[in-house]
């Protein structure tokens, strides 16, 4: 029931919200709000237009909304964080969006993230073997990691070109070389193993202890 | 962790359909619960149990 009340309360508020940013003639956030709404609630609005119901809350699905919804603040949150950076030091490519067109993007690619995490949860992890999902998330921290050290790296290469000391050449190999390739090694690995479990029809055989031992 | 659940369900002539409506779940819980594929709480072993007329120990073991 909570969980009813919840989704409710957060469909109004992104109304209201996307009401109140059209009156502001905001398209590009409106339209990236709906958009992450229709990936949030995707299941729901397709149940609700199907069988004229809300799905079932069950707890597993609640699990799995609960760690996707983590996933997804913090992806938002570390985004944040990096993008201020960025405006704060002039990085180029950055700077020549709009504050809010960065935010609309923002909004959708924290959908996205949290669409992938849930998925991952209800339907690709449970078919994974124990080494496989560990393997994955070791890809996906080298892709948060190269990502991460990208960023730093460039805001280091800035900084330190800025104080005029001499030309830097290893942060800026490092931005520009090494994090990339890391990152691409580390979504192509992810990938790998995401659609894996989500290709995989049967579960893999998984040790099951004899008759005769339950028995005893 | 395995099940008897689809065991059971069987007897019962129930589909894992009827067994989510039944219990109120998804039948994606209901398919990995027989697949000892997910950890239920007390409360969701208790239904299944009772909607299929067992014991919850006769319908989850655990191999120590």
């Amino acid at each position: 029931m909570k969980m009813r009340k919840a989704l409710l309360a957060a469909v109004i508020i992104a109304v209201i919200l996307m009401v109140a940013l059209i009156s502001t003639r905001e398209y590009y956030v409106a339209i990236a709000l709906g958009v992450e709404v229709l990936l949030v609630f995707r299941r729901e609005i397709w149940h609700l237009a199907r069988y004229r119901r809300l799905p079932p809350f069950d707890e597993r699905f609640q699990e799995n909304v609960k760690k996707a919804a983590r996933n997804s603040f913090v992806y938002m949150s570390v985004a944040i964080v990096f993008l201020t950076l960025a405006y704060a030091i002039n990085v180029d490519y950055v700077v020549d969006y709009e504050p809010l067109q960065v935010l609309s993007w923002l909004l959708i690619s924290s959908g996205l993230v949290y669409l992938l995490g849930y998925i991952f949860y209800d339907r690709a992890e449970p078919k994974l073997r124990p080494p496989e999902v560990g393997r994955f998330w070791t890809f996906l921290r080298i892709l948060g990691i190269a990502f991460g050290s990208g960023i730093t790296s460039i805001f280091l290469h800035n900084v330190i070109g800025r104080l005029g000391v001499a030309e830097e050449p290893v942060f800026f190999l490092i931005g520009v070389l090494l994090a990339p390739a890391a990152m691409g090694v580390g979504l192509v690995g992810s990938l790998v193993f995401f659609i894996k479990g989500l290709s995989r029809k049967q579960l893999p055989e998984i040790d099951q202890p004899d008759d005769e031992r339950i028995q005893a | 962790m395995k099940t008897r659940i689809r065991e059971y369900r069987a007897k019962y002539n129930l589909t894992q359909e009827k067994l989510a409506e039944l219990v109120g779940v998804r039948r994606e819980t209901i398919l990995f619960l027989e697949q000892g594929k997910y950890n239920p709480s007390l409360r969701l072993a208790h239904n299944v149990a009772k909607a299929l007329h067992a014991a919850i120990d006769e319908l989850f073991i655990f191999d120590d």
